[in-house]
């Protein structure tokens, strides 16, 4: 039937088999052709159980009970066969490291087409047009697993333009990637949906999207739709708590409410180091390189101290070598050559495990190190290891659960959590080994804003840390917590400054694949007048 | 995501046949390496073996540590061959000493001896140089065929498209797990585990390893369950598939084919005939 909307949903209602209560309720919208919607909302607010019907994988892949309807250009998606569902909805994943199954780009951007058995010409055909359609047709025989993140995430939409959808439906598109990695995939969208294409967006990073004037936008709560219509009314009736808004709408809508608890006048004389000796080296970077192959370093001539009372933030492009360069820090890596010294004792002349009872490392992946069946065991792991007292250990626990808003969840095992809540189990296994320095990597990753925000301040309201380092890609975390800013390009370091020094050069950021925010440039704004960085909640009182 | 091996084109001999002839040829010589124990005949297979191996243009640096592990790994076993007999007396009844060794010392009234006898020496011989073959063939598969291939190849052997892509991303599953693997060691090394320092009896060494089994085997699960997602929204499995990959095979590859079976045939006739049974050489029986 011509004339029916790309997707029209009415009524929708989905409860999951394993769970008791619904998953979303009551869910009516519609989109047109060549139109953006934006679908913002906390996380478990169930954007992505929505964007699961839509695809097809709700009820196929998971059972539950749904009622209501969806049609997809006028037919019932539940009529549909997936593969069909797969022609008209093209579906990107949060993460593209998930989606990505061929091994060369060629192969992967041709898998869909493989399945619906066209001819062999025309699938090497459109394979060629959608990577040119994207701009990357030099990754054509390039090996996918070393590709870096935005050009992961572009083949991942490659391999789904290919198949020619109608609808374009992208989960947390850009939670994987760097600022500027960032931009140019929304660029890319906002260029599809001109050009005809229907597309939704699951992300709570709503400033970055707002860039590319969605038509329409949802806030979800609860599983329900709390805002629907035009983007241009969606400021007032969001909650600026739960989703990334630009600073000036925070600020707008955040002086008529009462003050934060906390302003940043305690977070920047932090508790970080307090007590002792400020500035005392704690970690040091001598000179250090690494590679894996000779001939090709990963980091090169690595210069810098971890000194009591700072709170770093390392800022830098995917792939740049931020995650090889705090593995030193741990012993994890060994200096190809240089010297690594961390508490006065050279790296290579000590374990893992000996560093680790001063200095504590959360990896980027909670996955990858959750195991125990309660997260109380699971907490009390790291300290045992290091044969902390066991009167002292209940207590460490406790602490830490506190800090990540988990207390309550002691008996529950750590694996059946959602993925934001491993992360927070995640950290608070580190805190509670009570190390003195905190190294992060990428702390914030598929959290959502709330959640960030809570357990950043806690971790630097904690105390007994001499120092603090996290990985972002985030500029804001840098803005809001940091006192100095280290940036890496290429191995090394270009940049090693306070944040307001750091920051203020945009043309330097863009060289490094960061991209100023809304934040960044009130800040610097008001400067003169505040003296330093605040959250955009705490700009609101502190200027107006 | 899952890890590919690096795939390198070396120009080598094995990669110059079509994989789909490589599989064959090796699935002849591997059935017909297990039909002998008579070292002579294994000397054959095993200069097939190595033939392949020197030929492979592969660098030592690349498989030094796979190497390392093979070799220890038969090392350790033929030498326990070799100082227990085990496994040989089916196929030898009686025994030649060649010397006696006898240790001057007692544990606990028992006098250590080694009887080194002719059979033993030749069966950890032939075990040694039969494993060795077999291992140095299957070693060069990662080395020298594309991932891009893998499924092709099955397709190509006959099995259905599922089962094809099946086995493709089991192939391509061994080093994700190895890398998987590694990670979670690190992670667990931070949180101050030292794997050096497991004690106790059996039951808690394996509880010990909890920390390093469950993540890798729950982050297999979940990998493999976002795989299949990812499979389901790209329309897998709805019908015939088509690759986009080809393989033609060439006239070489007809040979190689030819080859493996020949050489299986005349093993599996040779052996009917009762050539190939365990040998030891007259001079050790002296």
């Amino acid at each position: 039937m011509s004339g029916d909307k790309p997707l029209v949903i009415e009524d929708l209602n989905f409860r999951y088999h394993s769970r008791e209560t619904l998953a979303i309720k009551n869910i009516s919208l519609s989109v047109d052709a060549g139109q953006v919607l934006l679908i913002a909302g906390a996380s478990g607010c169930g954007k992505t159980t929505l964007a699961r019907c839509i695809n097809g994988l709700v009820p196929r892949s998971y059972k539950g009970d749904l009622t209501g309807q969806i049609l997809l250009n006028g037919k019932d998606v539940t009529k549909l066969s997936l593969a069909q569902v797969s022609q008209i909805v093209g579906t990107v994943l949060q993460d593209p490291e998930r989606q990505i199954l061929g091994t060369k780009v060629a192969n992967e951007v041709a898998f869909g087409l493989e399945n619906l058995s066209l001819p062999r010409e025309e699938i090497i055909e459109r394979v060629a047009e959608a990577l040119d359609h994207l701009k990357i047709p030099q990754l054509l025989n390039r090996e996918t697993f070393h590709l870096s993140g935005g050009e992961k995430q572009k083949v991942a939409l490659a391999g789904v333009l290919a198949m020619r959808p109608s609808i374009l439906l992208l989960d947390e598109p850009l939670a994987s990637l760097d600022p500027a990695s960032a931009q140019d995939a929304l660029d890319i969208i906002r260029s599809l949906a001109d050009e005809g294409m229907t597309v939704l967006m699951v992300e709570h990073r709503v400033e970055d999207v707002l860039r590319i004037h969605p038509e329409n936008a949802i806030f979800m709560m609860d599983g329900q739709i709390k805002y629907y219509g035009p983007t241009s009314g969606f400021d007032k009736s969001v909650n600026y708590h739960e989703v990334k808004l630009p600073a000036e709408m925070i600020i707008e809508r955040a002086k008529d409410d009462p003050a934060p608890e906390r302003l940043t006048t305690l977070r920047k004389e932090s508790v970080v180091g307090r007590g002792k000796q400020m500035g005392e080296p704690l970690v040091k970077f001598e000179d250090i390189a690494f590679w894996y192959e000779e001939g090709r370093p990963v980091l090169h001539d690595v210069n810098f101290t971890i000194n009591r009372g700072d709170v770093i933030a390392v800022l830098g492009p995917n792939g740049a070598g931020k995650t090889t360069l705090v593995k030193h820090a741990i012993g994890l890596l060994k200096p190809k050559s240089g010297r690594m010294t961390i508490d006065g004792k050279d790296s290579s002349q000590t374990s893992v495990a000996q560093i680790a009872q001063t200095l504590g490392y959360v990896f980027q992946s909670p996955s990858h190190m959750l195991f125990a069946p309660t997260v109380e065991e699971e907490l009390a792991f790291g300290p045992t290891n290091l044969k902390h007292s066991t009167e002292a250990i209940p207590h460490e626990v406790a602490n830490a659960l506190e800090i990540v808003n988990l207390k309550g969840h002691e008996k529950y095992p750590p694996l059946a959590l959602s993925f934001g809540q491993q992360k927070r189990v995640s950290i608070a296994a580190i805190l509670a080994m009570q190390s003195k320095i905190l190294v992060m990597d990428e702390p914030t990753a598929g959290q959502d804003y709330k959640n960030y925000l809570g357990f950043m301040d806690s971790i630097l309201q904690m105390p007994g840390f001499d120092a603090i380092l996290f990985i972002t890609h985030d500029i804001d975390m840098a803005v809001i917590y940091a006192n100095r800013v280290i940036m890496v390009n290429d191995g090394t370091l270009v940049c090693d400054a306070k944040p307001a020094e750091a920051l203020k050069d945009f043309d330097f950021l863009r060289k490094n694949r960061l991209v100023p925010t809304s934040l960044l440039k009130t800040n610097l704004d008001l400067l003169p007048k505040t003296g330093r960085f605040y959250s955009a909640e705490e700009l609101a009182h502190v200027v107006h | 995501m899952l890890v590919a091996w690096r795939y390198v084109q070396r120009y080598s001999l094995i990669q110059s046949f079509d994989p789909r002839a490589w599989v064959i040829f090796f699935s002849c010589f591997l059935a017909g390496t297990v039909i002998f124990w008579d070292f002579r005949f294994l000397l054959f297979f095993f200069s097939i073996a190595l033939l392949f191996v020197f030929t492979s243009r592969i660098p030592w640096k690349d498989m030094s540590r796979a190497w390392i592990f093979i070799i220890g790994f038969i090392l350790f076993f033929s030498i326990l061959t070799f100082l227990t007999g085990r496994g040989g007396v089916e196929l030898y009844q009686g025994e030649h000493t060649l010397t006696k060794l006898v240790a001057n010392f007692k544990i606990l009234g028992w006098t250590p001896t080694l009887n080194i006898t002719a059979e033993k020496t030749m069966y950890a011989l032939s075990m040694l140089i039969r494993v060795f073959s077999i291992a140095s063939m299957t070693i060069l598969i990662p080395y020298s065929f594309n991932p891009a291939h893998y499924g092709i190849i099955f397709r190509g052997l006959g099995l259905p498209d599922k089962v094809a892509y099946g086995m493709d991303l089991t192939m391509r599953f061994i080093p994700t797990f190895g890398r998987d693997f590694s990670l979670t060691m690190d992670a667990q090394k931070a949180r101050g585990y030292e794997i050096e320092k497991l004690g106790g009896g059996l039951f808690a060494q394996v509880k010990k390893l909890a920390p390093l089994i469950v993540p890798v085997t729950i982050h297999a699960i979940a990998g493999s369950e976002d795989i299949i997602d990812a499979m389901d929204l790209r329309a897998f499995g709805v019908g015939p598939r088509t690759w986009l990959e080809k393989l033609t095979y060439r006239k070489r590859d007809y040979v190689l084919i030819a080859i493996g079976v020949v050489i299986l045939l005349a093993s599996m006739a040779l052996s009917l005939l009762g050539y190939g049974k365990f040998w030891v050489p007259g001079f050790l029986l002296g």
